[in-house]
């Protein structure tokens, strides 16, 4: 039918000019009018098709009770995502004429951009220590780490930026871009990019995860925060508090566990919700299992860095169903890097020289997590209360590789330091939501093998208080009152005072429980 | 000791199994649950995650629901980005292909109807918006009935055997719906109006042309101000009329307004008891035309 048309379109329009021009051909005339009589019937009779369908297909649409209620329903509201109608008659709607139901998920997310977010996270801080403050709860002794015996050592990490780095005054701490998207039925994807102050870009996560594993496994590649613990996983603009709690900051560093390597979850078919997984990660690390770089491998007599995997993590979460109202989970991780080496530096009453032993062996790492949350069903978060303890203990088994004193050469050294969190927050008014944390590092903090020390530890008691005025955005105070001990018989005691706030731009995910 | 714990684990799993229903379902909220019932009657028995008490879209994902949809071969959603915060990743925890968006076991209420409030400004300076209309579907009886005959549908095509189960479960749906309508439309004639907090009720004020007075919040999700308030009982004065308010909802504001207006103020959920099936779903429709035609002028 349509070729038709077109041709005879094609033939009236050619034919059109010529016709005008021999004007005198009455018989060419009478023939382009009997065509263009002939497309009119044509199209008349199918616009009354059409019609005649349409008719039909409103009749079988409309339920039998909605036919007079439909006529209130204002008929010029547009609907760009209508879904297929469908008869309410018991019978199935022949296949043929009507489309099946609608099986996705309505979304405005269009035309198949990855969801993109941008969360702004600034602040302005001030301590009583002219802005070192920040830097030194990230460097509370313990005797792993290079700190042991020398406080102006800085043990600075070599991954481009710090989370913690604050002056007194303004700062931006930086702006994160994430981009999720599901690749296709097999993969889902996300990236997340954090944008320092400088300019400076880090790629904070990029991976991919399974979709379509039966039995109740997940598959996740790439560079990923481990899911080890509770507090790991969470991008700093999901934390509660301004700053990362002193255990992470401390036994992992600034990024926690992030790196490179795959993850295998099994949910199994349990009663009660049981994750259990394993990680192979690369062991790049910042400060459990770390590797020193060529040139000082090469000087201190230390082996080179061996080839990945070299961390492997195991996890345990378990979560009863305390109804509606409540949920609680209960987390246990252990953590297992197979090559650690650092340079601890001494010097003598009596000397100027600076001494180096190098150190290498492994590291394991334990982790206990407890979160409770209430939902309060207060308006706007009113009533909502969470508590949420971590317990983290860090053991480096470590032989001495290279000392300027050769008799302790060989001698093995075991350095142990834990800590712990606790944290909760209470929906105090709709959108305020008020917070009080302790953390401590170093409950146990010592050192066995060859030799015996042992030191104090650091603590600090934070309060904050959240106005969230919509999803979107939220302003924080917090007052911290620390106490870090910078060295054996050494502590610093100062007050720090933030101010954030957290601007989230764009469509933004789920945040995971 | 480890080997008799795993003997045990593994007898509870196999148990599991052999009591299983034909179909696991899993419901977002108690309508949809109630709906859910209304079709399969005692063939199956749907988890329904979140009860009347709490505000769908401010619902966090929790361990318990992926437990639950671990399992389901059907979650059955309001949709229309309603459960946006909590669902997908409660989907993705549950590691289950069977019911991600596209699959059979993924239905949305709201895709199967049309929608009020549609094509609105995407501008979050308009508040917390769904361009895509208003999620709100399952206060409209009517409507409830066409997702009903879709989702009847869609229980066949996932258990054949209890098909006519369902499609006479909706149909004995629709007619109870059909017999109530006409009364609740009498009822509901001339109603002068309803205050609400939210455009939440709005498809069933929409179904009984029950004017919608106004909005306690000005803009969707954000407080109202002082002045907004000011301006809705400047304009209310000596109209007649209902405010109607969600238990998750500040009871404060809707209760001074109602007293400044001289109104009744009535506190009702968007969804029916945890428990309800069909009938439990049409006396909660009953509740809020009591209360609409309850403002007599």
């Amino acid at each position: 039918m349509r070729p038709s048309i077109l041709t005879a379109g094609l033939a009236t329009a050619l034919i059109a000019p010529a016709a005008a021009v021999q004007a005198s051909s009455e018989a060419e005339i009478a023939q382009l009018r009997s065509m263009l009589e002939q497309m009119r019937s044509q199209y008349e009779r199918r616009i009354q098709d059409l019609e005649d369908r349409l008719a039909r297909a409103e009749r079988q649409s409309r339920p039998p009770s909605a036919s007079a209620a439909s006529a209130a329903t204002d008929p010029a509201i547009s609907q760009p995502m209508r879904a297929p109608s469908v008869s309410t008659s018991s019978i199935p709607a022949s296949t043929t004429s009507h489309p099946s139901d609608f099986r996705g998920a309505l979304s405005s997310g269009t035309a198949f951009n990855p969801q993109i977010s941008v969360i702004l996270n600034g602040n302005y801080y001030n301590d009583g220590r002219r802005g070192s403050g920040a830097a030194l709860v990230g460097q509370a002794l313990q005797p792993s780490g290079g700190l042991a015996h020398d406080q102006d050592h800085v043990h600075e990490a070599d991954h481009g930026h710090s989370h913690g780095g604050l002056n007194n005054g303004f700062n931006f701490s930086e702006a994160e871009l994430s981009f999720s998207a599901t690749v296709d039925p097999y993969f889902d994807a996300a990236a997340y990019l954090a944008v320092m102050d400088e300019g400076d870009v880090h790629l904070e996560e990029a991976w991919l995860q399974t979709r379509a594993l039966p039995h109740g496994l997940r598959v996740k590649a790439g560079k990923f925060l481990s899911d080890f613990g509770y507090a790991n996983k969470q991008h700093p603009h999901a934390w509660d508090f301004v700053d990362q709690n002193l255990p992470y900051l401390n036994l992992l560093g600034d990024h926690g566990l992030q790196d490179t390597g795959v993850q295998l979850t099994w949910l199994p078919r349990l009663p009660v919700y049981t994750l259990l997984g394993v990680e192979a990660l690369q062991g790049d690390q910042e400060r459990f299992g770390a590797t020193l770089s060529n040139e000082d491998q090469e000087r201190l007599g230390l082996d080179a860095t061996k080839n990945g995997p070299r961390l492997w993590t195991l996890f345990a979460k378990v979560a009863p169903d305390l109804g509606q109202d409540q949920a609680l989970q209960v987390g246990v991780s252990y953590a297992h890097n197979t090559q650690h080496q650092e340079v601890q530096t001494h010097t003598h009453a009596d000397e100027d020289e600076i001494h180096e032993n190098a150190l290498a062996g492994e590291a394991d790492l334990w982790g206990l997590d407890l979160v409770y949350k209430y939902d309060g069903s207060g308006p706007h978060g009113q009533g909502d209360f969470k508590f949420q303890t971590e317990y983290l203990r860090s053991v480096k088994d470590l032989d001495i590789v290279s000392s300027p004193h050769p008799e302790i050469i060989g001698s093995r050294r075991t350095f142990t330091t834990d800590g712990f969190y606790a944290q909760a927050l209470y929906g105090i008014a709709p959108r305020w939501t008020a917070g009080v944390r302790y953390d401590v590092l170093g409950l146990t903090n010592e050192v066995g093998g060859g030799e015996h020390a042992d030191y104090g530890s650091s603590d600090r008691w934070s309060l904050n208080l959240t106005w969230k005025l919509s999803e979107f955005s939220q302003l924080r105070a917090q007052y911290a009152r620390n106490d870090i001990l910078v060295a054996a018989n050494e502590r610093e005691r100062f007050d720090a005072f933030y101010l954030q706030f957290l601007m989230s731009l764009g469509s933004h995910g789920a945040h995971a429980f | 000791m480890p080997f008799r714990i795993l003997i045990s684990l593994l007898a509870l799993i196999l148990m599991g199994n052999a009591l299983a229903a034909p179909l696991n379902v899993v419901a977002t909220n108690s309508s949809l649950g109630a709906l859910v019932r209304a079709l399969a009657g005692e063939r199956l028995e749907p988890t329904v995650l979140v009860g009347p008490e709490h505000d769908l879209h401010q619902i966090q994902a929790k361990p318990s629901m992926m437990r639950a949809l671990r399992d389901a071969n059907l979650v059955v959603a309001i949709g229309a980005e309603l459960e946006v915060g909590w669902l997908p990743a409660a989907i993705a925890g549950a590691a289950n292909p069977a019911i991600q968006p596209g699959r059979d076991g993924y239905f949305e209420a709201a895709a199967q109807v049309e929608l009020l409030d549609v094509g609105k400004a995407a501008d979050r300076a308009l508040g917390d918006v769904h361009p895509l209309g208003n999620p709100h579907v399952d206060l409209d009886p009517v409507r409830m009935v066409q997702i009903a005959a879709a989702l009847a549908e869609r229980l066949a095509r996932l258990d054949p055997d209890g098909a006519a189960i369902y499609r006479q479960g909706a149909a004995v749906f629709a007619q109870a719906v059909e017999q109530r309508v006409a009364d609740w439309r009498a009822r509901l004639a001339g109603a002068p109006g309803v205050l609400l907090y939210h455009r939440d009720a709005v498809y069933l004020l929409d179904r009984f042309g029950v004017p919608l007075l106004g909005t306690i919040e000005s803009t969707p999700g954000v407080p109202p101000t002082g002045q907004d308030l000011l301006e809705l009982t400047t304009k209310l004065k000596g109209r007649a009329g209902v405010v109607i308010y969600a238990p998750y909802q500040s009871p404060q504001v809707p209760t001074k307004l109602a007293r400044d207006l001289g109104w009744p103020v009535k506190r009702l959920p968007l969804a029916p008891p945890l428990e309800a099936d069909g009938t439990g779903y049409l006396d909660h429709i009953e509740h809020w035309v009591e209360a609409i035609a309850a403002a007599r002028p």
